[in-house]
């Protein structure tokens, strides 16, 4: 029993690039799901999506210039990220089209783009690991680079958080103090960006927003506190990547749609089984008689 | 202490919403410790010239001359852009109030707890401190938000009717509370449409009408009978704006 265990959980990782695919992945684990517990709380889960699409092109003209270098690709895609929603901002501004509306075209045309581009320049297994990820593709250089973003993704939120959370809870107390709302949100676009453009090497440009969304929308089924919201995320998001890379070795299947699969299931149990607001919840739901004292 | 001094001043202030001039030629100024009553017909300018005082709305012409530190003005809008589903309980989002002051990055000592119960205990909302935003009454909600304005230490406070939908008890804890702090020397300007609330709390009033604002004693107009309805003693109010 101990021996299988040990084959199942513990021996693919005796593999160099298992272990970099590991702490890659647990440092996208510790920088995507705050992101996406604000992007959920803001109304913007939708966002994310869109970012995942708009940083395509900037990854295939990277990949087109300097082949598979995920600094040359990374660099590409944060600049297309940013590119992007600075337009569809600037386009909803000047026209008064809704930024959603901005952001959907925009991303369209990105997505288009980016296939396009790497369609003209490479195979289509390429095509295949820049949408969907591959662990094999992580090296010691990537493995820096998704930590050095993952590292400024995590110092960054803390700086900015309390002027998030006053942002997302009351955007006109943050008015009144002459603070401009919109540069804490600029900036934590920005990060949606990097964060994404980091996690592409492993889970792909599609998949890297599922690491960043299933978990904050799982948690909200978990916990009603944003400390809370944060913790549980980043629990999903770990079991999600660790499981993920497993079934991904044993069964040859790519990361990416393994990871976020897993991290599927447990927004699906959330959904079934969470303590707050699930389905077995609802169910059986009662209230505290009068007087009863507060729940802490 | 209430003092003679005053630290906001309208001068000759226009402002406009868009291409349209709402308010010109505000002169006046706001004594500290003072609680002054905006009154005035919908659609007048109360909300635009506490925009103006605030500084979201760019005057046209004029100026608005405030020294009170950013970080000690508070704004109670109507129309609150509070996000009630957010997850924070009463006592973080009274804790909220000390933010500005206190920086992005440092956590909160023992001494900012202590002053967060007391002051939900002053408000009497302290059997409620864990209990999250969405599952408060309206009452409950604006002496949460009245907390946090007292954790910011406000000595600019604007309310824009503060007591619309809100039951009786929560307005005699928050007239006290308002008054307390005006004592403490805070300048306090409060939209109000009951005449009976205005006579108990404010000690000026500035009517505005036609584009024009007047400051006026509150005796003034407490001399002439206060009607069941606000609407024949806003009438006269307003009808001596014509002549400034």
């Amino acid at each position: 029993m101990l021996t299988l265990l040990h084959e199942w959980l513990i021996a693919p990782f005796d593999y160099g690039f298992m272990r970099r695919a590991l702490i890659a992945s647990f440092a996208l684990s510790l920088a995507a799901p705050p992101m996406g517990v604000f992007l959920v709380l803001r109304g913007m889960s939708l966002i994310g999506d869109a970012m995942a699409h708009a940083i395509l092109p900037g990854v295939a003209l990277g990949f087109l210039v300097a082949g598979f270098s995920l600094p040359m690709m990374s660099l590409g895609g944060i600049l297309s990220g940013l590119l992007v929603a600075v337009l569809a901002g600037s386009v909803s501004q000047m026209s008064g089209q809704r930024e959603d509306a901005a952001m959907a075209s925009f991303f369209l045309i990105s997505l288009a783009a980016g296939v396009m581009i790497i369609s003209l320049g490479g195979s289509s297994v390429d095509l295949t690991h820049v949408l969907f990820g591959s662990i094999l593709a992580v090296n010691s250089t990537s493995l820096l680079l998704i930590a050095a973003i993952s590292s400024l993704i995590v110092i960054t939120l803390a700086v900015i958080f309390r002027a998030l959370v006053v942002e997302c809870l009351d955007p006109l107390f943050l008015r009144g103090q002459g603070v401009r709302g919109s540069l804490a949100h600029g900036v934590f676009l920005g990060l949606v960006v990097l964060n994404l453009t980091a996690g592409f090497q492993t889970l792909g440009t599609l998949m890297a927003v599922g690491l960043m969304m299933l978990p904050a929308t799982a948690a909200r089924f978990w916990s009603k506190r944003l400390e809370g919201l944060i913790a549980v995320a980043i629990g999903i998001a770990l079991v999600a990547s660790t499981g993920g890379l497993l079934l991904s070795y044993h069964f040859n299947i790519p990361s990416g749609p393994a990871i976020i699969l897993l991290a599927g299931v447990g927004y699906v149990f959330s959904a079934l089984f969470g303590s707050q607001h699930s389905l077995l919840r609802r169910l059986r739901r009662h209230a505290a008689p009068l007087g009863a004292p507060e729940p802490h | 202490m209430a003092t003679q001094t005053a630290r906001l001043r309208l001068c000759d202030l226009q402002l406009a919403q868009g291409s349209r001039t709402v308010l010109e030629h505000i002169n006046g100024e706001f004594r500290d410790g003072a609680i002054t009553a905006l009154i005035g017909a919908n659609g007048t300018g109360k909300s635009t010239l506490i925009q103006g005082i605030m500084g979201m709305l760019k005057p046209i012409a004029g100026r608005v001359e405030c020294s009170v530190p950013k970080e000690r003005r508070a704004w109670l809008p109507q129309q609150l852009a509070l996000d009630l589903t957010f997850p924070m309980s009463v006592e973080e989002l009274v804790m909220t109030g000390s933010w500005p002051s206190h920086g992005a990055l440092k956590g909160y000592c023992a001494a900012h707890y202590r002053k967060g119960r007391e002051i939900m205990s002053r408000l009497g909302i302290s059997h409620l401190a864990h209990r999250p935003l969405g599952e408060l009454s309206g009452g409950q909600r604006q002496r949460a938000l009245i907390g946090r304005t007292l954790m910011q230490e406000a000595e600019l406070l604007l309310l824009d009717e503060p007591f619309a939908n809100v039951d009786s008890e929560t307005v005699e804890v928050l007239m006290t509370v308002l008054r307390d702090m005006a004592r403490d020397g805070a300048t306090i300007i409060v939209v109000l449409h009951d005449m009976e609330q205005l006579s108990r709390l404010a000690s000026e009033a500035i009517v505005l009408a036609g584009g024009h604002a007047r400051w006026a004693p509150v005796e003034s107009f407490l001399q002439q009978p206060i009607a069941d309805s606000p609407a024949p003693f806003l009438t006269h109010a307003i009808s001596g704006v014509g002549s400034c």
